[in-house]
């Protein structure tokens, strides 16, 4: 994504310019948009004429709208150039409308509602009614590094199944699926019809394999082949030699560099997380931050099975952790940001700038790879403590400081009616 | 495994000789039985089981189908699909020093094959200490072994009357079907009881829920030899004829059977606890697939995403957490699901609720938790997950009984106590 323009003054009030470029900028924008911004960018909007004489016309204006976002919504296909990113909108009641472009006094629909399609290479411009926070801010800032793209693509199989994914920065993209019926090898007399149909499997997936994955690109970092048993092995011979066969040269010379076998413990496409995992790629993808998130997801999860009384989740007990200055590192998903609610939301920038003041951790995870699934269905936030806390006691000590208060005020207006 | 279906007949010699010379051109002679059952290139190559195989043998009380499951814990799930349609286990360990410990030390298979078997409710045992000739038919080495495996056992639940523990070697052919060829006399000399074969016979057949509706988890979908679609699964309930229309689990279809084989043997009817073939006709075989269930359009299956269940935890390292994404094993299908809530631990013997709303279960909890499907991808919003064919235990005790994996481990079994949604 680039940055187009930018006025924030000190409040946090201001604006900021967008131009995305690719799929996960748009995950970026559906994660920076939010209920309420004002979002203006180029649209095509039908507009419809009543003559004197009661006939219609309608005709096409190209136009910049500036919308107040009612929803948001976004659609991974997968495909580059059909994704979208919309914000339909009603634009206030008429009176706070907010300001639309001089090619809007043709009609004047102020207070109508229009579904803003974002596009690639489109600017769009966003404000902020309550201004803009560190998170949100950040997220920019992010979203705008030039030259990401650790991009690997993986292809997770079993007998008979695969899933084709691409993985980025932000986002893990199931792009194709694969299932051929293998019959088991006691079926018939004979193993013909497993081995006719395995055959079948190698050579569909061979053909998605060179649809799906952008093995050419230079900037994808590693071809990863994982499967449990020894199926991956067999996947990749069979496209060693069909690429032979077919004389592809540029994928059998992208195959024997970039290619990464990883065992995995079964065919899902959860056990990406495994992948993330193994040394091999570990190795390879060090800094790259959805490494990072699976590496650290991994850690919260040993710490459960070692020391429970560190390793705390659930929005309450985290912030309990925080107010006794107890995280070590914060482990919190980008989809709690995406709260309509404002003042939910504003809870976690707090939160998370309070923890960052303390010299913690935070590692911000997306919703859109499997690790940041798995943490979303752990309520989306979680935290290693740097020492061990009871979470029972502390909630008693919780109680016991709320009913401290109860009792100070009972006494107060006691004190206020003697 | 090999061995047996030779020794009763059921292989030929020109198999067996065959056999024979292909595993030795392949500098594997010691596999030259396993390759029986072992079809496929890739099993031969690698010399383990992959996969199950079927096979069936007759002995003079009872008709035994045998299925010959994969040890190797990448294909636990194929082991799972045939422990689901099994009624006793007969367990093969090896008795040579360094051998049997390997496989029964924590990590080991051992353990988590005899749970994996148990929580599917198979209850009587065999266990076959194997390869004793190797340690020279030492009485203390399969007094050890027993010694060991019998306190497991019972701690897993596996009552006593009904295991049972016999020392055989495979690759001589001792005390298979009988024990007086010229190698059995060391063994002989100490051991007087009775044949494998002998232990096959008096196996006891479970109850079977004959009365129940009809339900065929189908384990394995091929092409017919003529026309119609192959399914084999075991009966888990009821009764089919042949000619009956049945409806076809998850989804809109529903098909005829043409023919029902039961041990290569054309029959006009099955009842519950028969491993049988279907062939069925007027169905696109797409909407077969390994996991569905057949049953009757008067009597469906019901269909569920979310659903409650009690289980028991085993030995595992890292705690299960709410949201802990798992694999979902129900017969021969698995899929990807969480535990959305946990709901309350419970005493392992009475059953009482002793902590409601547990923040973790470690290992050895019972507890009774809310298991959701998972939608099959990442992509966005949750898309809504694919409901499959589950019962309640109390309903259905074969169709109830649910495994939970997680990165390659199985973590917990139970049974499904009630359907959500």
């Amino acid at each position: 994504m680039k940055l187009v323009g930018k006025y924030v003054d000190k409040n946090g009030a201001g604006y900021v310019s967008l131009r995305p470029e690719d799929d996960e900028d748009m995950w970026h924008l559906y994660n920076i948009i939010q209920q309420g911004d004002l979002v203006r960018a180029p649209a095509i909007r039908r507009v419809q004429n009543v003559s004197a004489t009661g006939s219609t016309e309608s005709h096409r204006v190209k136009l910049n709208l500036t919308i107040q976002v009612s929803r948001v919504e976004f659609s991974s296909s997968g495909a580059p150039s059909s994704s979208a990113d919309q914000a339909s909108s009603p634009m206030g009641s008429s009176s706070a409308a907010p300001t639309t472009t001089a090619a809007l006094h043709i009609s004047g629909p102020m207070g109508a509602f229009h579904t803003l399609d974002i596009e690639g290479n489109r600017d769009v411009r966003i404000e902020k009614v309550d201004g803009w926070d560190s998170v949100a801010l950040a997220r920019v800032e992010e979203s705008c590094v030039p030259g990401r793209g650790a991009e690997v693509g993986a292809v997770v199989c079993g007998e008979g199944t695969a899933a084709f994914c691409l993985l980025s920065q932000h986002m893990t993209l199931v792009t194709h699926r694969i299932s051929v019926p293998i019959p088991r090898k006691a079926s018939a007399p004979g193993t013909s019809q497993y081995e006719k149909a395995m055959a079948r499997f190698y050579a569909i997936l061979y053909d998605a394999f060179v649809r799906h994955i952008p093995y050419t690109s230079p900037s994808l970092r590693a071809i990863v082949l994982a499967s449990p048993g020894w199926v991956r092995e067999g996947v990749f011979n069979a496209m060693m030699v069909e690429a032979g066969r077919r004389g592809d040269k540029t994928l059998s010379k992208a195959l024997r560099e970039k290619t990464v076998k990883v065992h995995v413990s079964s065919a899902h496409v959860h056990s990406l997380v495994e992948v993330l995992k193994s040394p091999e790629i570990v190795a390879q993808l060090k800094e790259t931050k959805f490494a990072r998130e699976g590496i650290v997801l991994d850690k919260f999860f040993k710490m459960l099975g070692v020391d429970e009384m560190r390793a705390w989740y659930g929005p309450d007990h985290v912030r309990l952790a925080a107010d006794r200055g107890a995280i070590g590192t914060l482990l919190i998903s980008d989809e709690l940001f995406r709260a309509s609610d404002p003042k939910l939301r504003k809870t976690y920038v707090e939160l998370v700038e309070g923890v960052q003041q303390k010299g913690a951790e935070v590692v911000m995870f997306s919703s859109m790879h499997e690790s940041g699934q798995q943490l979303n269905q752990l309520t989306g936030i979680a935290a290693i403590l740097t020492f061990p806390l009871d979470v029972e006691v502390v909630e008693a000590e919780e109680r016991e400081a709320g009913e401290e208060e109860r009792r100070q005020q009972e006494t107060k207006t006691l004190d206020g009616g003697g | 495994m090999g061995r047996l279906l030779y020794e009763l007949g059921r292989v030929d010699e020109k198999t067996r000789v065959a056999n024979e010379r292909g595993s030795s051109k392949a500098g594997k002679s010691s596999f030259s039985w396993a390759w029986e059952l072992d079809g496929t290139v890739e099993e031969r190559e690698r010399g383990i089981t992959m996969d199950i195989a079927l096979q069936s043998l007759s002995t003079p009380q009872r008709q035994v189908t045998i299925l010959d499951a994969p040890g190797h814990k990448d294909f636990i799930p194929n082991m799972i699909s045939g422990a689901a349609q099994a009624d006793c286990a007969l367990l093969v360990v090896d008795a040579i020093t360094g051998e049997f410990e390997a496989g029964f030390d924590r990590g080991g298979q051992t353990r988590e094959h005899l749970l994996l078997v148990r929580s599917l409710g198979v209850s009587q045992v065999i266990v076959a200490v194997n390869k004793l000739d190797q340690v020279n038919w030492d009485p203390s080495r399969f007094e050890e072994i027993c010694g060991l495996l019998r306190a497991f056992l019972v701690q897993s639940g596996f009552p006593s009357s009904k295991t049972s523990f016999i020392p055989v070697s495979a690759m001589l052919g001792v005390n298979l079907v009988n024990c007086t060829n010229t190698d059995a006399s060391a063994l002989s000399k100490w051991y007087k009881g009775p044949t494998l074969v002998d232990l096959l016979d008096k196996l006891e057949p479970p109850t079977r829920e004959i009365a129940s509706p009809f339900r065929l988890p189908i384990s394995n979908v091929f092409k017919g030899q003529s026309s119609g679609t192959g399914v084999t699964g075991r009966i888990c309930g009821g009764v089919v004829q042949v000619g009956e229309r049945l409806r076809v689990l998850p989804g809109d279809e529903s098909a005829i059977v043409r023919l029902i084989d039961v041990e290569e043997q054309s029959v006009p009817w099955a009842a519950a606890g028969t491993n049988a073939t279907l062939y069925l006709t007027s169905i696109d075989p797409i909407h077969l697939s390994i996991g569905t269930v057949l049953c009757l359009p008067s009597d469906i299956v019901p269909l569920a995403t979310v659903f409650t269940a009690r289980i028991i935890v085993f030995d595992i390292q890292l705690p299960i957490t709410t949201g802990a994404s798992i694999e979902l094993f129900h017969h021969s299908r698995d899929v990807p699901a969480t535990i959305s809530k946990l709901i309350a631990t419970l005493d392992r013997a009475s059953g009482v609720v002793t902590k409601k709303n547990p923040r973790v279960l470690t290992k050895g909890i019972s507890a009774e938790v809310e298991i959701s499907l998972r939608a099959g991808t990442l992509s966005g919003p949750a898309l809504s997950a694919r409901p499959i064919p589950l019962e309640p235990f109390s309903v259905n005790k074969d169709m109830g009984r649910i495994l939970v994996r997680r990165g390659g481990e199985t973590i917990s079994a139970g049974i499904i106590v009630d359907i959500i949604s």
